[in-house]
């Protein structure tokens, strides 16, 4: 189509041709347009939703159950509690400056008691060293760390030996233990049973230690003591063991019980067939403590006695050493000095090897060679009570010569004496024999000499520990092993003389640590007096022997060494044979 | 040994947590009166935490377990209602959102941390949290009428030990 252009300026109409650019389409019939307008068939596909929910893992933030073990305490033990109506309030002594830093001590269950409670009822308790210096429960010293020990040990056990070397404090162990266990209401009778010349010391250190514990000591005519033994609110009874023996029917059969019975130098019970031994086993009571520093004196059958007393039937003879060591091991504490008491001042030995005096050795001479022919030709006659006899009189000559009282040992012993009293000092002189003691008497005055012995009688013999303790004038103290051996506290003398020795060095060790012990200044010099070539020093040389094997065989066991000699030994001093009816 | 009524003298806990590789946290609580002797012993079984909760409280599953589940059983056991706690464990501490007696840390060094409050009671270093300072006052001010005398350190030594009496009491009961 075209339409003629005109231009304004000339306005003549131009001519237009119009061109037809359409490209013709050619439609063929596909039948797509009239799908197009058909209308849309839509297929509706159903489906239901309700399908498994999506995995998810949850955690509750509630509280979960915790199981709980829960103990609530009974209502003792209140240290704080008096016991008796003897109260005294504590003086406020100070305590010694060792109480600088306080390790923390507690009670320890031993291993027989199981049930859970009951161990943490121990262990749970305030240290000791808390428990002790509470305001009611003064000491007058601060006890050593393994004083704490012992009492955290004892106080815990229903049956236990304290075997401390002699001078470690048993006694003061023993005492606060006992205190505590009363202030707990733990035990409210005791019945501590010990040899005559130590019950007044026992008293003493119950003052010193317990004072507010009334103490009652078994004594007096028959009448008194039945009324004593029956006396129900005494804490603490005090009995001997000879006593024992005398009261046995009112003790064993008139329905007496303690609550803890306390032997102190327990030994004395190490043959089971004594009649001490069956008394203290019958007496009806709770727990059992024994002390002793030489629970094996001369074979492990001393420590099965002593068993026997403590629990029945826990140690018997058929053990080996190293079984009973095992067994035993919970009920025994044993501490020596050089372990625990590391700033001891020393202990120092020294051995005065004497020759005898002419006239001394010409008796033994004759003596010896008289006594060995009469041993030989008693055959099988011969018992060690017989060997026994002849080493007794071989000694005594090695003390003083029978015919003119001559003796080598008296005059090495003024000697030594002179500078002894030079220096102030004080000395204890001991022997085996009282009559030794008798002679030495008038050449020793001199000194100013005391005695103490079993001629001495019981009453006064306090008396004269006191003297020597505190008069100036007075600087030797002669003293028999047998009563002086045990529980006297001489600590402030600084020479011991061994004049003559006793067959077993636990006696001999037991004699030395009542100077050499808790509270001791300085060194200790003890002199051993040894006759040469003579029946003193084979003794001397079995002895040692036998020390260096008890040594080996003990220190495995852990169980302390003492020892005497054997009848075997005995004989062969003499080189004679144990006869056959000895050797059963 | 049998048990006694209600208990009402004036009393102190003392709270740990021990952690045992092969048996999980064991709690501990004592509660002492205030001259040292013991009142009442709780301790828990082993815990031990799944590897869900190590993952999901993350950072907060130490106090999560000490604190809240291990601490809060316990006090939640006990009849006595002490002065204040000491915990020797910091994590502990976290208990003392649960309850209103105050908590103390009581360690020999001083505690190092942000999050604590420290100060000194007697001769012990103590702590609380930052944000309860208020506890400190409370806690010197009970410490000096009531147990001034008592060591705030020691009573751990007994509770570590008791839990591991149990932990063997328990062990020997299981191989029995």
């Amino acid at each position: 189509m075209s339409r003629p252009f005109v231009n304004a300026s000339v306005r003549q109409p131009l001519d237009v041709t119009s061109v037809v650019t359409a490209i013709p389409v050619t439609i063929y019939a596909t039948g797509w347009n009239a799908a197009i307008t058909r209308s849309q068939k839509i297929d509706v596909v159903s489906d239901d939703f309700v399908c498994e929910p999506p995995k998810t893992a949850s955690f509750r933030f509630g509280k979960p159950r915790i199981k709980t073990f829960s103990y609530a305490f009974p209502e003792g033990p209140d240290w704080q509690t008096s016991v008796g109506d003897k109260v005294k309030k504590p003086s406020k002594r100070s305590a010694s400056p060792r109480s600088v830093k306080r390790s923390a001590t507690h009670l320890k269950p031993p291993t027989d008691i199981v049930k859970l409670q009951d161990r943490l009822y121990y262990m749970l308790q305030p240290p000791l060293e808390t428990i002790l210096n509470s305001e009611s429960l003064h000491m007058p010293l601060e006890p050593f760390p393994y004083q704490y020990e012992g009492v955290a040990f004892l106080y815990t056990r229903y049956a236990a030996i304290l075997a401390d070397e002699m001078g470690l404090g048993k006694t003061m162990q023993a005492i606060t233990s006992i205190r505590l266990l009363l202030r707990a209401s733990e035990v409210r009778g005791v019945l501590l049973i010990c040899p005559k010349p130590l019950v007044t010391n026992w008293k003493r250190e119950f003052t010193t230690w317990a004072p507010e514990i009334p103490v009652s000591i078994i004594e007096g005519n028959q009448t008194k003591r039945h009324w004593l033994w029956q006396q129900p609110h005494l804490p603490v009874k005090i009995a001997n063991y000879e006593l024992l023996m005398r009261d046995r029917d009112v003790v064993l059969d008139s329905g007496l019980s303690f609550d803890l019975v306390v032997l102190d130098e327990a030994q004395r019970i190490k043959n089971r067939s004594s009649t001490t031994s069956q008394i203290t086993r019958a007496i009806t009571r709770t727990r059992n403590w024994a002390l002793t520093g030489t629970p094996i004196e001369n074979s492990s059958e001393d420590l099965v006695g002593i068993f026997e007393f403590l629990s029945p039937g826990y140690l018997h003879s058929g053990m080996t050493a190293r079984r009973m060591g095992k067994a035993a091991g919970d009920y025994i504490l044993r501490r020596t000095k050089d372990r625990v008491m590391t700033d001891m001042p020393p202990k120092l030995f020294r051995d005065a090897e004497l020759d005898l005096s002419p006239e001394q050795w010409a008796s033994y001479k004759t003596a010896e060679d008289e006594g060995i022919v009469q041993l030989e030709d008693m055959g099988s006659e011969l018992t060690i009570q017989h060997v026994f006899e002849l080493v007794l009189r071989l000694k005594q000559i090695c003390n003083f010569d029978p015919a003119t009282g001559a003796s080598s040992k008296l005059e090495r012993l003024e000697a030594d004496l002179e500078e002894v009293v030079a220096s102030g000092r004080k000395a204890i002189v001991f022997s085996q024999w009282v009559k030794t003691l008798d002679k030495m008497r008038d050449r020793l005055k001199r000194f100013g000499t005391l005695e103490y012995h079993g001629k001495i009688p019981s009453k006064k013999r306090d008396g004269v520990i006191s003297q020597f303790k505190e008069d100036p004038s007075k600087h030797v103290i002669l003293m028999s092993y047998g009563a002086g051996s045990v529980g006297l506290n001489l600590q402030f003398c600084r020479y011991v003389f061994l004049f003559d020795r006793w067959w077993n060095p636990a006696i001999e060790d037991q004699a030395i640590n009542r100077a050499h012990r808790i509270g001791v200044a300085g060194s200790v010099t003890v002199t051993r007096m040894l006759t040469l070539g003579t029946i003193e020093e084979r003794i001397n040389q079995v002895l040692e022997e036998k020390r260096a094997l008890f040594d080996i065989i003990l220190s495995q066991t852990g169980a302390p060494s003492s020892y005497g000699l054997s009848k075997d030994e005995v004989f062969g001093l003499f080189n004679l044979k144990l006869p056959k009816n000895e050797a059963a | 040994m049998t048990a006694s009524g209600p208990i009402s003298s004036p009393s102190i806990g003392f709270l740990t947590v021990r952690d045992f590789p092969e048996l999980g946290l064991i709690g501990g609580y004592l509660v002492l009166n205030t001259t040292g002797r013991p009142l009442e012993f709780h301790c828990t079984a082993p815990v031990r935490p799944n590897r869900t909760q190590e993952i999901l409280y993350g950072p907060t599953l130490v106090p999560y377990l000490y604190g809240e589940q291990i601490a809060q059983t316990l006090l939640g056991k006990a009849k006595a209602k002490p002065l204040f706690i000491c915990t020797d464990v910091e994590p502990a501490l976290a208990v003392r959102n649960f309850v209103a007696t105050p908590v103390t840390l009581v360690s020999e060094n001083k505690a190092a941390s942000d999050k604590l409050h420290c100060f000194q009671l007697g001769t012990r270093e103590a702590a609380v949290f930052a944000n309860r300072q208020q506890d400190q006052e409370a806690i010197a001010t009970l410490w000096r009428e009531h147990a001034e005398e008592l060591d705030l350190l020691e009573p751990f030594n007994r509770l570590h030990e008791a839990i591991d009496e149990a932990q063997r009491g328990a062990a020997r009961s299981a191989a029995a």
